[in-house]
């Protein structure tokens, strides 16, 4: 779980604990269906250890995880602020593939386009999951918007399968 | 090298590329251009042919003759009474008197009473006939009234005998004395030994004097006739009122000269020249605006196709006054060499229509193409193709590239009355009604063709009719073909033959135009279930449909034009089987002619036009 | 029952060193109910299948029997009738007539087919309500956006009940926001039991089918079953694992 999702997700005023679970499975639909809860408030500890978050427990109730309140810091916010203003986009291990089909040439250890035409037809199966996913939400869900994104990088991350595909094919029918 | 010589090159490959179409425009436009000539030359040739021939001749204001009368010749012709005439006052020149005898002519197997004047050879002062072809008279020679001629079937150099005697035909001429063949004895200035009967048909020839007095026998003395010129030619009726009786009543008459003049003489050939104008003047300005219309159908037709062109030749770099000078040269040098061919085929047609007789069509000496003529017909070919083709020209040279590559043309407009009713036909008439619907503009100008051809055939069925009406006062003929109502039905059938080929040309024209813009709803009527038949029978639909109007309205229009066009103002309407038979035969001959482009249109193939992207 | 069963279909154009082998022995089953993806380049000769199915051209070899019936030796007007009564098809540039409303558009092949003019109406009314163009009825083509557009066009395909829809390219000529209206209409058809043979190089759409098929140079040479579970999540898919 990201660190600065959660630290902006306090951003607007401090919450309790399953306040701010709350918030994020609504944000996240049924992807947030498979969040660990636990997930959330690792992040939190973790947080409040490195001085970006500090949490208080209500006079008179237990000191359980989801009934403290925790609120940004002066640090927290300003991570925010920077963490708004990012632009890195965290990108596909594209790599790692290219370098399993060369190795599987080299080496003679598979058909790189057997092992493309496998990583075809598991993306385009959960392509199919994800765009059932994102079908079957309401018009009005915020979830629909990220589910979207999840098959719109799965279709671009088909059509570069296609182009190794092609590559690998003429590569194959030469000498 | 210079922009002339790129657009040259252009305009000659774009012609190379589709030499079909350029062709068939080619072909409409000469028929067009052929029609409208020979419709100027009917036209012009018409009018006042007599003052034309009077002029040529110098013709005499007033004619005088006098005639032997008592049975048998027994009193002889009083010349005494005609010679005084030559110095009445306000007479400033006169010719004669001429001795004139009655013969009977045989030629060719025909036997036919003629008047027979004998002349000098040298040239009278008043009324010296022109001599169209051969030479004037000469001992033991005979010269011809040219129509007259005509009717016998007697040509320069053949021979015919005069009461037996032989004699050569030395030339053929025309006068403006006396009324034209077979009007010859209109005004019963003859005095055939013979009696009235064989007045009519009577034929008028010129001998030597010698050679008529030769004719004379005694129970058939000479008459005379002397020519007279006025100074006052308007005062002719006054002073033939004065001098003595204007027609003579026959044998035993009251002795004294019979007067004719010449506004007689005009009228009377008139009457003759007019049954011809009632059929040449409608049917002259029929053939010019079918053709016309027929030039700027084509070539407004023409452009839509052009498109694509426009977008090739915008694509390759072309600015947009280029691509105009381009397709205007392209359009105008074919209606360059197409109006020269149509003047051409024009020109060889016409003579044969117009140089009848003097004073029915055309003086003598007139060539039958005048360069009025050629002017006038180059600069409408041209004119109007340039009209035609010059705003749409400009509108493909401004649609965007794109747009013209993608061949969006004008949009088809959208009319929910016919969509709606269409809903309601069966399959072919739907896909016929909604076709029109798309293209409004072109079904109305089929129409209009329609209309236009229609309204020719029909004033010339009424001339036809009028024609019969006419000549059943002219049926005192000898036993020859009347050379009127001869002439004018080969002119009637000429000019029905010429609009009819020029329609059929617009048919087909059309026809093509309409199949090529319908080819995309043709071939999405087909993938969404339309079968081949259906989808031809409704391109011919949208063809024949608009021409049922077109026919209707032709009718009455035709004859209101010939009643218009016919100068008595009298309404001839044409029997109605005539009529039923035409309506019936237009429609079939427009489903025939666009028959073949209908069927290519439902067989090309399907898959490759649903392939090609539209825009929008 | 296979609804629709091709074999060894063949197909080629042009002649000696220009002849391409557009259909190259292609054998195809369709179950009923079934939605069956084509992908493939351009080129590749999946509109030219297409077209063989639906009877817009006639294969030079092969068989194809439709519902019971053999249907590739189908004379024009056999062929005109299958295309009208049990094949409907949509096309990549839609080819609405553009001086047709949207509904005028539905319920021309059922005119085509000779029934009666309001039952048409009513008919392509229900269809659009059922595509969600009910609003949009009496629109024309140019007042309707590109997805809106195409809908238009499947509910025409829709409107003589066939067994069968093949759709060629039909997100081609859509934006991202229009293929999804269109792509929702495909899975609707697809709830409701309609047979469907989609050619496409849109994998959004061929994501929709029950079985993709990749076809190269003429010939098939893959197939997928896409039903069945993935080794993924729909988290670590959306980044938010660790």
């Amino acid at each position: 779980m990201q660190q600065e999702v959660v630290l902006a997700m306090l951003a607007k005023e401090p919450s309790h604990g399953y306040e701010l679970r709350a918030r994020l499975r609504q944000a996240l639909g049924p992807v947030g269906e498979e969040l660990n809860a636990g997930q959330v408030y690792v992040t939190l500890a973790r947080l409040e250890k490195a001085g970006l978050v500090v949490s208080t427990a209500a006079p008179g109730v237990s000191e359980r995880p989801d009934r403290k309140v925790y609120e940004l810091t002066a640090d927290g916010q300003q991570r925010v602020a920077a963490w708004l203003a990012e632009v890195d986009w965290p990108r596909p291990d594209l790599t790692e593939f290219h370098l399993k089909l060369i190795a599987a040439f080299t080496a003679r250890l598979a058909d790189p386009l057997a092992i493309v035409d496998a990583q075809r037809r598991e993306l385009l199966r959960r392509l199919r999951d994800a765009q059932r996913a994102a079908l079957a939400e309401p018009d009005t869900s915020d979830a629909a918007l990220l589910l979207e994104g999840i098959v719109l990088r799965l279709q671009a991350d088909l059509r570069w399968l296609e182009a190794c595909e092609r590559t690998w094919t003429n590569r194959r029918s030469r000498p | 090298m210079g922009r002339p010589w790129l657009i040259a090159r252009l305009v000659l490959r774009d012609l190379r590329h589709r030499p079909g179409q350029a062709v068939l425009m080619l072909l409409a436009i000469t028929a067009a251009t052929a029609t409208l000539t020979l419709g100027l030359a009917l036209n012009g040739v018409t009018a006042s042919p007599y003052l034309r021939t009077q002029a040529a001749t110098n013709g005499a204001d007033v004619t005088a003759s006098v005639f032997p009368s008592g049975t048998s010749g027994a009193r002889p012709a009083d010349l005494a009474a005609l010679t005084p005439l030559a110095s009445a006052a306000g007479v400033t020149a006169a010719s004669g008197p001429f001795p004139v005898a009655f013969a009977t002519l045989r030629a060719d197997g025909h036997a036919v009473p003629v008047q027979a004047q004998g002349r000098d050879q040298s040239a009278a002062a008043v009324d010296q006939p022109l001599v169209t072809q051969g030479t004037w008279v000469r001992p033991g020679q005979v010269v011809l009234e040219r129509t007259f001629a005509r009717a016998v079937g007697v040509a320069v150099g053949g021979t015919v005998t005069l009461d037996g005697r032989p004699f050569r035909v030395a030339g053929l001429a025309v006068t403006a004395a006396v009324p034209e063949y077979p009007g010859v004895c209109y005004y019963m200035t003859c005095n055939s030994p013979a009696g009235q009967a064989e007045e009519s048909g009577m034929g008028l020839a010129w001998l030597t004097a010698a050679g008529a007095r030769s004719l004379a026998t005694p129970a058939a003395p000479l008459s005379y006739v002397l020519n007279l010129r006025l100074r006052d030619p308007a005062a002719a009726t006054a002073f033939a009122a004065a001098h003595g009786p204007v027609a003579v009543t026959g044998p035993g008459s009251p002795s004294g000269p019979a007067l004719l003049t010449w506004q007689q003489v005009q009228d009377a050939d008139n009457d003759l020249v007019s049954v011809a104008q009632r059929v040449l003047a409608p049917g002259s300005w029929i053939a010019i605006a079918l053709a016309v219309a027929s030039v700027a159908v084509l070539a407004g037709g023409r452009m839509t196709e052009q498109r694509r062109r426009v977008g090739r030749l915008k694509a390759a770099g072309g600015g947009p006054s280029l691509v105009v000078v381009i397709l205007l040269a392209e359009h105008l040098l074919i209606a360059l060499v197409a109006a020269t061919a149509g003047l051409g085929a024009g020109w060889l047609v016409a003579p044969a229509l117009s140089s009848g007789g003097t004073g029915l069509l055309g003086a003598p000496g007139l060539p039958a193409l005048s360069p009025g003529t050629v002017g006038l017909v180059m600069a409408v070919a041209l004119g109007v193709t340039l009209a035609a083709t010059l705003v749409p020209a400009v509108r493909a040279a401004r649609t965007s590239t794109v747009r013209a590559l993608a061949d969006a043309a004008r949009p088809p407009r959208r009319r929910a009355l016919l969509l709606t009713v269409s809903a309601w036909l069966p399959v072919p008439l739907l896909l016929g009604v909604r076709l029109i619907a798309r293209r409004q503009r072109r079904a109305v100008l089929g129409a209009a063709s329609t209309a236009v051809t229609v309204m020719g055939v029909v004033a010339v069925m009424a001339a036809h009719r009028d024609a019969d009406v006419a000549t059943a006062r002219f049926n005192w003929f000898a036993g020859l073909p009347d050379p009127v109502f001869g002439r004018v039905s080969q002119v009637m059938a000429v000019l029905t033959v010429v609009l009819v080929a020029l329609a059929a040309v617009n048919v087909i024209i059309a026809g093509w135009a309409t199949a090529v813009d319908a080819r995309q709803p043709s071939a999405l009527a087909r993938a969404l279930g339309g079968s081949r038949g259906q989808v031809s029978a409704g391109l011919s639909v949208a063809q024949v449909l608009p021409a049922v109007p077109g026919a209707v309205l032709g009718m009455p229009l035709g004859v209101l034009l010939f009643a218009a066009a016919n100068g008595t103002g009298q309404v001839l309407v044409p029997p109605a089987s005539w009529l039923t038979a035409l309506l019936l035969g237009t429609l079939t001959a427009v489903a025939v002619l666009t028959f073949i482009p209908s069927l290519m249109t439902a067989r090309t193939a399907v898959a490759p036009l649903l392939q090609a992207e539209t825009f929008g | 029952m296979t609804l629709l069963s091709a074999r060894g279909l063949r197909k080629a154009y042009g002649r000696g060193d220009a002849l391409v082998r557009a259909v190259d022995d292609v054998s195809l089953d369709v179950e009923p109910g079934e939605t069956v993806a084509i992908m493939g380049p351009s080129g590749c000769g999946k509109s030219t299948l297409l077209h063989l199915l639906g009877g817009l051209d006639r294969p030079d070899a092969g068989t194809i029997t439709l519902d019971g019936r053999q249907v590739d030796q189908l004379g024009e007007r056999g062929l005109a009738r299958m295309r009208r009564d049990a094949v409907g098809f949509v096309f990549q540039a839609f080819h609405l007539m553009d001086e047709l409303t949207a509904v005028e558009n539905v319920e021309l092949p059922a005119l085509l087919a000779g029934r009666s003019p309001r039952a048409a109406r009513r008919h392509a009314l229900e269809l659009l309500a059922r595509t969600g163009l009910a609003d949009r009825a009496r629109f024309l083509p140019s007042a309707l956006s590109g997805g809106q557009r195409q809908r238009v066009a499947v509910a025409r395909a829709l409107v003589s009940d066939p067994v069968i829809v093949l759709a060629d390219e039909p997100t081609g000529n859509l934006d991202s926001a229009a293929t999804l209206e269109v792509l929702r209409l495909f899975d609707d058809l697809h709830a409701a039991g309609q047979t469907l043979v989609i050619v496409t190089h849109d994998s959004r759409i061929a994501a929709t089918a029950d079985r993709l098929i990749t076809m190269r140079d003429g010939a098939f040479i893959d197939e997928t079953r896409l039903t069945g579970g993935t080794s993924g999540s729909l988290a670590r898919l959306a980044g938010l694992d660790g």
